[in-house]
């Protein structure tokens, strides 16, 4: 094997190139590289936080994975997550970005509104939407409530159980997140709707095209990168979601906002079982990287366009 | 759940801020890293420590009951010269803290831990054992405690936990709706339900719809804390969650069934207690619109501070034939690997609490010696001393290392068959399915 000689200028750039990013691959080591492989170390044992003996058990902890109907209640749960956040959020980003595209008075008002939830930590938010959730004192029902009297509906107004109830608590989640996340992408919506050159719109007129298709045959296809990119990385983020149940729901009423996050956390960080839970993790980083690799061969399939 | 279903003993691990969902990712891999740091230095960690006379006191008193042991505390430094440093966790985060320091050091010399889970840190050893420190301290009242309470700090024959003191249920009543819906004794006194029909009729005609719309806006009663109201109606009717063998789940068989069923009629057949589906109970009765709730004692700070409301306590009325209620225990306990030169000093603090356990009481608990229950001033606290009386009956949650890992099943079953998810059976059934395969599981 014959090693490349650097001229010696070029070593020092090299050199000077390391120590920039020295101090990423340290933390990046010691707090990513080591804990994904000793996690999956863990995850072939049955490690109890307290246990004096960790007995190694193969892949036990994944075959157990797989007849563990919680887990797979978990998965459905995200996925359903996943369902009403991503297309219906990705929706109402677009349209905000659409509305402030058309270059309307105090732009920038409306967009640090719109961006204003996006910094906000998921416990702020949730904390928040606790209050506009609950079913006796909050401020959606009470809104609903005169809404209801306002159109002089029959009968009298039955309060929505948002959180407590099986069938309304996830979509109240992916409300929320909705709420919480839609500034994000809005904003990428935006720099790709600015990205497009005025001349189509203008040929497009002159052709006599109508504002629907216009829409249809122009924007939509060229904010294809954005639209690829906000999509998967909202598939990805919502696969994630755990703070949300987390903080309002706990997974329930009856594992109906039991998500994949959340069961991993529990076992891990209530029932102490670390080996289980790392095997939970273990495969939720198997999905996500599915997803991943899906975004990427999304995204070159454009390029060879 | 976190709305009305979850309790407010448990409320500390729901405000917890919890970062974004990749923060968990981080979280396990932090933990992950300190698993292999913390392993090597552990064995360092008590020296450090062992300067002087301090005794390091780990609990989750956060409330009224936090200054109360504040007191006491301060009382024992004066009395001994000796420093205890008290540090207060919120029990929702308690646990955890509590397990990994535990696990990798940095434990406390002692440390509060419920009844419920002593059988888990047990099987994994954390607890140094009292026995040896009961038998040399002489005049020790072992017969003073009761037995049933002292019991529940045992695991496999030996003395893990020293009981502080005993939180069980008992039943808040509202006076004033007493009074108005006619419920009195010969003296116009209220007279709190002590039967099944009592309680029923109590119910009923503390129920009312006062604006006519169909709804009713005063309920009779209201279920509070799902899991421990359902512990305390399936004990009253011989059931229990678990086989006394504790390999067996038992809660899908008929008297547990049946108290779920009774459960269920008070909202659905009865239509005395609101469906627990957003509604607040406990906030309801603070406010004069939930006539009677199933509370523990520990919620006695959270009404007295509740301006105009006329409450009080009496025992749990029996629903059926046997007399049970659920209850707490803190436990005092020793971790195994205190230094041995420490040992006496923290067993003196430990004795000194338990014997000061009257002063303890005022802060919501009671005193599990039956010296300290029969003195007059214990009877001057109201409420303490008619909760008191369930004592000889408390029921804890099962004696199972496993008790912590099965609850998520059964808090399921209650809450779907309360809100007519399912029916009692088949969630008591789906619950004990999962409930025997964790039992199973080696």
């Amino acid at each position: 094997m014959k090693r490349m000689a650097f001229p010696a200028h070029q070593r020092h750039e090299a050199l000077v190139g390391y120590l920039f990013i020295a101090p990423y691959l340290v933390l990046f080591v010691l707090f990513v590289l080591v804990p994904v492989v000793w996690g999956f170390f863990i995850s072939l044992h049955n490690w109890h936080v307290l246990g004096e003996q960790k007995p190694f058990v193969g892949f036990a902890n994944y075959r157990a994975l797989l007849r563990d109907d919680l887990f797979g209640i978990a998965l459905l749960n995200t996925g359903y997550f996943a369902l009403l956040t991503v297309v219906p959020g990705n929706v109402v980003s677009l349209l905000l970005a659409l509305g402030l595209n058309a270059r309307i008075r105090g732009e920038d008002v409306y967009k640090a509104i719109f961006y204003l939830p996006v910094i906000l930590s998921v416990a702020v938010v949730a904390i928040i939407w606790r209050w506009m959730y609950s079913t006796e004192f909050g401020l959606l029902n009470y809104y609903l409530k005169v809404l209801w009297q306002f159109l002089h509906l029959p009968g009298e107004f039955q309060p929505v159980p948002w959180l407590n109830s099986p069938q309304t608590a996830m979509p109240s989640l992916a409300l929320m997140s909705i709420w919480w996340g839609a500034g994000g992408s809005m904003l990428i919506y935006l720099a790709g709707l600015r990205a497009i050159p005025e001349e189509y719109y203008e040929a497009a007129r002159i052709d006599g095209a109508s504002t629907w298709g216009r829409f249809w045959h122009i924007t939509l296809p060229l904010l294809k990168p954005s639209l690829l990119f906000c999509l998967v990385m909202s598939l990805i983020g919502s696969s994630q979601v755990f703070g949300q149940s987390y903080i309002l729901t706990g997974g329930g009423p009856h594992y109906s906002t039991l998500t994949v996050v959340l069961y991993m956390y529990q076992t891990g960080f209530s029932l102490y079982r670390m080996g289980y839970a790392c095997a939970v993790a273990y495969v939720m980083f198997l999905i996500v990287l599915g997803f991943t690799l899906l975004q990427f061969r999304l995204l070159s399939a454009r390029g060879e366009e | 759940m976190k709305g009305s279903l979850l309790h407010p003993y448990k409320e500390g691990k729901s405000t917890v801020a919890a970062g974004f969902s990749l923060r968990t990712m981080a979280l396990l891999a932090l933990f992950c890293v300190a698993s292999l740091w913390l392993a090597g230095c552990s064995s360092s960690e008590h020296s450090s420590n062992a300067v002087g006379t301090e005794i390091r006191f780990w609990n989750g008193f956060t409330g009224p009951d936090g200054a109360t042991m504040e007191r006491i505390v301060k009382q024992f430094e004066r009395e001994t010269g000796i420093r205890v440093k008290m540090q207060i966790i919120p029990w929702g985060t308690y646990y955890d803290k509590l397990v990994l320091s535990l696990a990798y050091g940095g434990a406390p010399d002692v440390f509060i831990c419920h009844a419920n889970r002593i059988a888990e840190f047990a099987r994994y050893g954390v607890f140094r054992p009292l026995d040896d420190l009961i038998d040399a301290d002489k005049g020790f009242p072992v017969q003073d405690f009761l037995p049933n309470i002292w019991q529940a700090g045992r695991y496999e024959g030996r003395q893990v936990g020293l009981p502080l003191d005993c939180h069980p249920q008992g039943l808040y009543y509202n006076r004033k709706l007493f009074r108005e819906a006619g419920i009195v004794d010969t003296q116009g006194n209220p007279k709190p339900p002590e039967t099944w029909e009592e309680f029923l009729e109590a119910a009923r005609r503390l129920t009312r719809d006062k604006d006519g719309d169909g709804r009713p806006d005063q309920w009779g009663f209201a279920f509070t804390w799902l899991r421990t109201n359902w512990i305390t109606f399936i004990s009253q009717h011989g059931g229990s969650i678990l086989s006394p063998d504790l390999k067996r789940a038992a809660l899908a068989e008929p008297p547990a069934v049946r108290a779920t069923q009774q459960m269920c009629d008070l909202i659905y057949k009865y239509r005395v207690a609101p469906k627990p589906e957003g509604f607040d109970s406990w906030m309801g009765f603070r406010q004069g619109r939930v006539a009677m709730a199933i509370e523990g004692i520990y919620m006695l700070s959270s009404v007295e501070e509740q301006k105009g409301l006329e409450y009080a306590g009496a025992p749990v009325p029996s629903f059926d034939v046997h007399r049970a209620v659920w209850g707490g225990s803190h436990m005092l306990c020793m971790p195994k690997d205190l230094p041995p030169e420490r040992v006496q000093l923290v067993w003196r603090f430990m004795r000194y609490l338990s014997d000061h356990s009257l002063d303890w009481a005022e802060g919501g608990q009671i005193p599990v010696r039956r010296s300290l229950l029969k003195q007059p001033r214990f009877r001057q606290m109201r409420v303490q001393y008619q909760f008191a009386k369930q004592l000889p009956y408390v029921v804890f949650e099962p004696a199972s290392y496993k008790s912590t890992e099965i609850m998520p099943f059964y808090d399921a079953a209650i809450e779907a068959a309360l809100l007519g998810i399912k029916t009692p059976q088949d969630a008591l059934n789906e619950a004990a399915r999962r409930i025997q395969q964790v039992l199973d599981r080696p």
